[in-house]
């Protein structure tokens, strides 16, 4: 046996709610957080990931509240990220009850803080957290969830952050991010020949296949998906049982 | 019943904290000797390098006491806090452990479509009926992060088997003394049944 295929869903979060909008706008309330992380959990999430959409506007200590109340409720793995941009955030969010941080646009103005919070956390818990768009023949990352292009490419910027220290790289296609047409495979296959760390897919879950493929096809550790799993589209069951129908490995006996 | 959480300093113990409440236990966590008196129960949850947990323990006068306290009260050791239990470590390779179980917590090794650390689910095979595998179904999944591992070991002493590329002993037992390399606290419910069954457990 090897390590199964996990499931991750995603909860967006702002002033202490989740809350679901089409590219953050026609925001509407979806529920307190640890309620939603305990269905999951319950339903067979093999981690939780929390994703605090306006940490840079809100007060931090709303958030801190939440990452509390998710980790008295819920027992497996559970990743926060938005708005960590020095190694007192990720110290106090692991304090709070996360056990892994993602850290996206401050890993690119700060390649240092990759260095230096795996050096004093563990690789394990440290995430980088890549959002990516096809540009010609390859990917060009992007920062400010999406909102400004840098110079970088995805794939060799994953290369840096894995030598940096990084323990996983959650990958984002933004070209795929809310189409529901199925995860950027090519981009994850050639991200994974690449990379000796796990790679979260994330974006473009719409049906079953979509996660079968991006582990077949794109060789992903783990696929991430939040409005599939949130709107009750699909069941974390019944995901795992199309995935053990593929021959993929998951975790049963919740 | 008090189950004492040892903490030295490196090492995330607020989620084995939160687990041993959530299963209504009363968790104290143990920073100095004196901690030690009232405890039942020890768990040393531990991440990092095994030469740094010890080096922490020692320089908080904790490392010989829990080894004395190892001949009479429960124990479980989590991932790093199996690996101290051992002779010695391929990664601190100047730092003697507990001496629990003779031999070495070694490295895995290294193939190309293998991924070090062996982070995420697996399944744990139990050898042995136990009080702490009590209604747990054999070959469940549990959640591993870590990139050494005990490979070898006198049959008497593996509660479970794990594989990685290679097969290593994901649990261990001696008497009172019990190690696990994966993390029941983040486990799910199966983690929580194996960290109950531990608090109940009567020697």
């Amino acid at each position: 046996m090897a390590l199964t295929a996990r499931i991750i869903p995603c909860l967006d979060v702002r002033g202490g709610r989740v809350v679901k909008g089409i590219n953050f706008k026609n925001i509407i309330d979806a529920g307190d957080p640890a309620e939603v992380a305990k269905r999951y959990d319950a339903e067979g999430a093999d981690e939780i990931c929390m994703l605090d959409i306006d940490a840079s506007y809100q007060e931090r200590s709303t958030t801190l509240t939440t990452v509390e109340a998710i980790a008295n409720q819920v027992f497996i793995p559970f990743t926060v990220g938005g708005g960590i941009k020095k190694l007192q955030d990720i110290e106090v969010l692991l304090k709070s009850g996360a056990d892994k941080v993602s850290i996206n646009t401050s890993a690119i103005l700060e390649p240092n803080l990759i260095q230096e919070a795996s050096k004093e956390f563990g690789s394990q818990c440290i995430v980088v957290a890549i959002d990516a768009k096809k540009d010609g023949d390859a990917w060009s990352v992007y920062t400010h969830g999406g909102k400004n292009k840098t110079e970088l490419n995805a794939i060799e910027w994953a290369k840096k952050v894995e030598g940096l220290g990084a323990g996983e790289i959650l990958m984002t296609s933004m070209d795929k991010d809310g189409t529901k047409t199925g995860y950027d495979n090519d981009l994850n296959k050639k991200l994974t020949s690449h990379l000796r760390i796990p790679l979260i897919a994330s974006g473009g879950a719409g049906q079953l296949s979509h996660l079968v493929d991006a582990i077949k096809i794109g060789n992903a550790d783990a696929v991430l998906a939040a409005s599939i799993f949130h709107y009750e589209e699909i069941s974390i069951a019944r995901v795992k049982e199309e995935l053990m129908k593929n021959n993929i490995s998951v975790r049963s006996n919740i | 019943m008090q189950i004492g959480v040892v903490d030295y300093g490196a090492s995330n113990i607020f989620s084995v904290l939160r687990a041993v409440s959530h299963l209504g236990a009363k968790a104290k966590v143990i920073s100095k000797q004196e901690d030690l008196k009232s405890i039942d129960k020890i768990i040393l949850p531990g991440q990092g390098s095994m030469g740094a947990c010890i080096e922490n323990l020692k320089k908080k006068n904790l490392f010989e006491i829990l080894k004395l306290s190892l001949s009479e009260k429960p124990y479980l050791g989590i991932c790093l806090g199996l690996q101290v239990l051992f002779s010695l470590s391929e990664e601190s390779i100047d730092s003697e452990g507990m001496n629990i179980f003779s031999g070495k917590v070694e490295r895995f090794t290294e193939n190309e479509n293998l991924k070090i650390p062996h982070m995420g689910w697996n399944q744990v095979i139990f050898k042995k009926k136990h009080f702490v595998n009590k209604n747990i179904p054999n070959s469940s999944n549990f959640y591993f992060v870590h990139s050494y591992a005990s490979k070898e070991l006198k049959k008497d002493n593996i509660l479970a088997e794990t594989t990685h590329g290679e097969l290593f002993n994901s649990a261990v037992i001696q008497d009172n003394i019990i190690g696990v390399q994966f993390h029941p606290e983040k486990s799910g419910a199966q983690g929580l049944k194996f960290l109950e069954n531990f608090i109940n457990w009567k020697i």
